[in-house]
């Protein structure tokens, strides 16, 4: 009785109806996320309709650039599209399947899905990926976040250890949003950003278009000059944004001066807060890690005649006191170096040939996708099997 | 029929299928490169079967002189005013030893009338032109160069991007002049890597100490020049029997690869395509007709016929694969070739159980359409080098074939749906025998395809995670492939949920060939993410061709049963829809 009134209350929600309208959503979804990319940076699409709830769908994706079209679409996030999938498919199952060799193959596939979902789900929350850049014979333990900035103020003035304390980006750019002051016990000041700019074009004095004003007052680097420009598109490669922020430093409730910092000056700038001598810098969001990688040697091999790279790897030694690890790894492409849940990929080299570029990604939940889809896989080739068996024995007769 | 005809006509009929497979075979055999390429009493034939280095790969000189050719004029021989035709290779022979002759040949293909009008064009008369006739405007042109190369290719327009192809062609063709490309000179005892003339020539004249191979190869083009063919037949000889004692296995890979390029089995295997495609037509339209055995015949003809075709079509496959190292599928243009093996490799198998010509012709004419689109992508040579993150064989022989495969069963099931609607708008032809079998050989395709193309999409996830960390980066190659996958998924759970019948599979199945050619080539032209492995203009035009005809064939499906030809000849049709799902 109980099982007949669930799965009363269970039938709209394991309609397949539903299942063939979410098909449908998820790939109008799809498509507009790969539309945008032609306008809009892979990263930021896939954070803006795949791995959310909920999606504004600008109309300007589905026609070309030279006709303008406003407005928008309001429409389900790929999180949400997947979570209902989930529920129509779970729904499903207590409806409609039944036990039986039979169905074994649809059993697999659907479990499979799920677990792939799920594993989506776990890469969209917990994934990270950074860049490890080697010079040869150089060495460094943290990975660099290419999709955010950080604001750095160094204390030099120990000679064994600096002491950096840094400002996340989500910060600087809430900052600039709602105009407060960002003041913590171990900043040696007060921040105000005063101007965020998502991406920007930096000009010496001689060279500036005619109209730009230096914003800053203060730190090396107050004689450039900036613009906002738009942010990269997915299109454009391999290029990355170049954030900038003006912000105003306060000591006590007293202004020191405003600064321009941006990723584009790779110097950093002093920040003197009553008498002691900071070092500032806009740089890339780092993570460190209890280990040491030294590039040993980088070969870079170009078909000849041609700029077509063939191969390239990177010979690093790997240096863990933690774990009295000490030993040399080949990196190159299809093969890396996986280590403590981080895997090390060869993903580029520096422009002078003599650094190399390893992509670090720490992922909990890559085993996922391999299990599931072997379970799909061969779950579709049971269920295709029996299909065709009985395909075949219709067609004889 | 007539009882006393019958033994007559049924000869003909058994002899039939035969005497059209002995047609095609000696068709083949007229087809099939003999003898020598000679020019006058040039022995030019070794000469084109001489080993060189060009985009990493070491190739015969035919090679080089066919692809360079047709990048420069769009085919692959030149003509030259009152003359025959003449091969590639005796273009690239005068080109490299008699400069001079060579700048006259008009060669470059230009179109583009603003282009025209910069090297002092006005009429249209012709569309191709020699190096000289391009010189003498070469300031007004190099002017339209500089300027346009200070604009993104991206941002260029058509006639920035015209006038920097001609300059691309002109910069082959002074490299070739100046023996810069292809690289002629061999690796020996002492280097290991292939290297231009103009080097080894720089090399000997700083160190005074000529090298081999160099020496034979300038002899060659030296005599040639000098108007010698029994000096330059020897010249060719002297180097092959130095090529012989330093590298003895790459002359037999090198006459391979010309016999390949001569015999351009792509190419044959398109008019025997259409041969069947005109025999299963008529095979078809004689079904009608139930009591004439033409049917049964034409379509055994037309099957014998495609068979050894798709023996041609494998030939090349195995060629290639063969020459390159690699499997099959390495660029757009050879998954083009793929993807129409593939779909006439299971439309012959959906062709087995039923005998009605139905695969037949659909296999010629998705061979036919794919091997022309091939053709029409094959800019340079097709056996280009891999970049090195696609630099795996392993999961070019998995991920890609798999998916390609997937690629093949879409379109064929797509294009059998396109046959059923034509055929039951237009035609009395769908019978309610027909139509059960129809609906049959769909649902069994689009099964497949979704077997393929998840089991494809999946291993280049897992490709992707071995090679930069991400399972699935929503780039829009992957995007495109997924969307097949929802695509036919959608289909079979519609179907299942008695959604639609056979007409409802039939029209879905026909916009499974809108989705997969934009994922074949529509995220091609987006020019994004790390799979556009190819970028053209012309055929967007194509693209858009074949959706819109693909909304006409869905539009026709939708119109209400009475107006359907066969629904007014047998009412029972609809009726007969498909079977209730079962969970």
């Amino acid at each position: 009785m109980m099982r007949k009134n669930l799965r009363k209350i269970l039938a709209p929600i394991a309609s397949l109806r539903l299942t063939v309208a979410l098909f449908l959503m998820a790939m109008f979804l799809i498509l507009a996320g790969t539309l945008a990319q032609v306008n809009q940076g892979i990263w930021e699409v896939i954070h803006t309709y795949f791995r959310s709830l909920f999606v504004w769908i600008p109309l300007q994706v589905f026609v070309p650039d030279q006709i303008k079209l406003p407005g928008y679409i309001p429409f389900l996030g790929g999180f949400a599209i997947c979570g209902l999938l989930l529920i129509n498919l779970i729904a499903g199952h207590v409806v409609r399947f039944r036990a039986g060799v039979k169905h074994i193959g649809m059993w697999m596939i659907h479990s499979g899905i799920i677990l792939l979902i799920v594993g989506e789900i776990v890469t969209g929350l917990l994934a990270y990926e950074g860049n490890l850049s080697l010079r040869v014979g150089g060495s460094s333990n943290f990975t660099e976040n290419l999709h955010a900035v950080e604001l750095a103020i160094i204390d030099t003035s120990d000679e064994k250890v600096d002491k950096v304390t840094v400002v996340s980006q989500r910060l600087l750019e809430k900052a600039a949003w709602d105009e407060r002051v960002i003041e913590h016990e171990e900043l040696p000041a007060s921040i105000k950003v005063n101007q965020w700019m998502g991406n920007s074009e930096m000009f010496t004095p001689g060279q500036a278009p005619p109209g730009l004003m230096p914003l800053a007052t203060h730190g090396e680097a107050r004689q450039f000059l900036v613009r906002s420009i738009p942010k990269i598109s997915g299109v454009e490669g391999n290029q990355i944004n170049i954030p900038t922020a003006v912000v105003t430093f306060f000591h006590n409730g007293q202004e020191i001066g405003r600064y321009l910092l941006s990723f584009y000056i790779d110097q950093p700038q002093t920040l003197i807060v009553g008498d002691k001598r900071y070092q500032v810098f806009l740089r890339l969001e780092r993570r460190y890690k209890p280990y040491t990688i030294h590039l040993l040697k980088f070969t870079h091999e170009k078909y000849p005649g041609t700029e077509t790279p063939r191969n390239f790897s990177s010979l690093v030694r790997l240096v863990d006191p933690a774990q009295n690890e000490d030993r040399e790894v080949l990196i190159w492409m299809n093969n890396p170096l996986r280590y403590q849940g981080e895997t090390f990929y060869q993903a580029s080299y520096m422009p002078d040939g003599q650094g190399s570029i390893l992509h670090v990604v720490d992922n909990p939940g890559w085993l996922i996708p391999y299990i599931s889809c072997a379970v799909i896989t061969l779950g579709m080739t049971i269920h295709f099997l029996i299909s065709l068996v009985g395909f075949m024995r219709r067609s004889r007769r | 029929m007539n009882t006393t005809l019958s033994t007559p006509q049924s000869n003909l009929h058994r002899a039939l299928p035969v005497i059209a497979l002995l047609l095609a075979v000696v068709f083949v055999l007229y087809k099939t490169p003999r003898g020598e390429i000679r020019t006058g009493d040039y022995n030019l034939h070794a000469f084109s079967l001489l080993p060189s280095t060009a985009d990493g790969r070491v190739k015969p000189l035919d090679t080089v002189a066919r692809t360079s050719l047709q990048v420069i004029s769009g085919v692959s021989e030149f003509k030259l005013e009152g003359k025959r035709k003449q091969p590639a290779i005796v273009w690239l022979a005068d080109t490299m030893a008699k400069p001079e002759l060579a700048r006259t040949y008009p060669i470059f293909r230009i179109d583009d009338t603003g282009v025209l009008n910069l090297i002092g064009i006005k009429s249209h008369s012709r569309n191709r032109y020699s190096f000289n006739d391009i010189l003498a405007h070469r300031d007004a042109f190099l002017k339209q160069v500089e300027l346009a190369s200070q604009v993104a290719p991206r941002e260029r327009n058509l006639f920035q991007r015209h006038v920097m192809e001609l300059w691309s062609h002109v910069q082959l063709f002074m490299s070739i002049q100046e023996m810069q490309y292809p690289y002629l000179v061999p690796p020996d005892q002492t280097r290991t890597e292939w290297r231009p003339m103009t080097q080894a020539v720089d090399m000997a004249k700083a160190h005074g100490q000529e090298e081999p191979a160099a020496l034979l190869m300038s002899n060659i083009l030296f005599k040639y020049q000098q108007d010698q063919p029994e000096e330059f037949n020897q010249a060719i000889v002297a180097y092959q029997n130095y090529l012989a004692a330093n590298n003895p296995e790459l002359a037999g890979r090198l006459a391979f690869e010309v016999f390949f390029n001569r015999l351009s089995p792509f190419y044959l295997c398109t008019i025997l395509y259409m041969a069947v495609f005109v025999l299963a037509a008529f095979s078809f339209l004689f079904r009608a007709n139930a009591s004439s055995n033409w049917a049964q015949t034409l379509g055994r003809s037309a099957m014998w016929i495609l068979l050894l075709t798709l023996a041609i079509h494998t030939f090349g496959l195995a060629a290639r694969i063969y020459l390159q190292g690699r499997p099959p599928v390495t660029n757009l243009y050879s998954s083009a070739v793929f993807i129409g093996w593939g779909a006439v490799v299971l439309a012959i198998l959906l062709e087995l159980p039923f005998r009605l010509s139905i695969g037949t012709l659909v296999s010629s004419l998705i061979g036919f359409v794919t091997l022309i689109i091939a053709m029409n992508l094959a800019e340079g040579d097709t056996m280009e080098m891999m970049q090195a993150v696609l630099d795996s064989n392993f999961w070019l022989a998995t991920h890609v074939i798999i998916i390609t495969i997937g690629y093949s069963s879409t379109f064929l099931a797509g294009l059998l749906g396109v046959m059923y609607i034509l055929g039951g708008t237009m035609t009395r032809m769908i019978t309610p025998e027909l139509d059960r079998v129809f609906a049959r050989m769909v649902y069994g395709v689009i099964c497949f395809s979704l077997l393929m193309s998840f089991t494809g999409t999946v291993l280049g996830g897992i490709w992707a995670d071995q090679s930069w960390g991400r399972f699935w980066g929503w780039d829009p190659k992957e995007n495109g492939a997924i969307l097949i996958v929802l695509w036919n998924a959608l289909i079979l759970h519609a179907r299942w949920g008695g959604m639609v019948r056979t007409r409802g599979i039939m029209v879905l199945a026909v916009f499974g060939n809108i989705i997969t050619a934009w994922s074949w080539f529509g995220t091609n032209m987006l020019g994004v993410g790390l799979h556009s492995y190819g970028f053209m203009n012309a055929a967007f035009f194509w693209l858009a061709a074949f959706k819109m005809s693909q909304v006409g064939v869905i539009l026709a499906g939708l119109l209400p049963l009475p107006l359907w030809k066969s629904f007014a000849t047998h009412p029972t049709l609809e009726a007969s829809a498909v079977e209730k799902p079962q969970a």
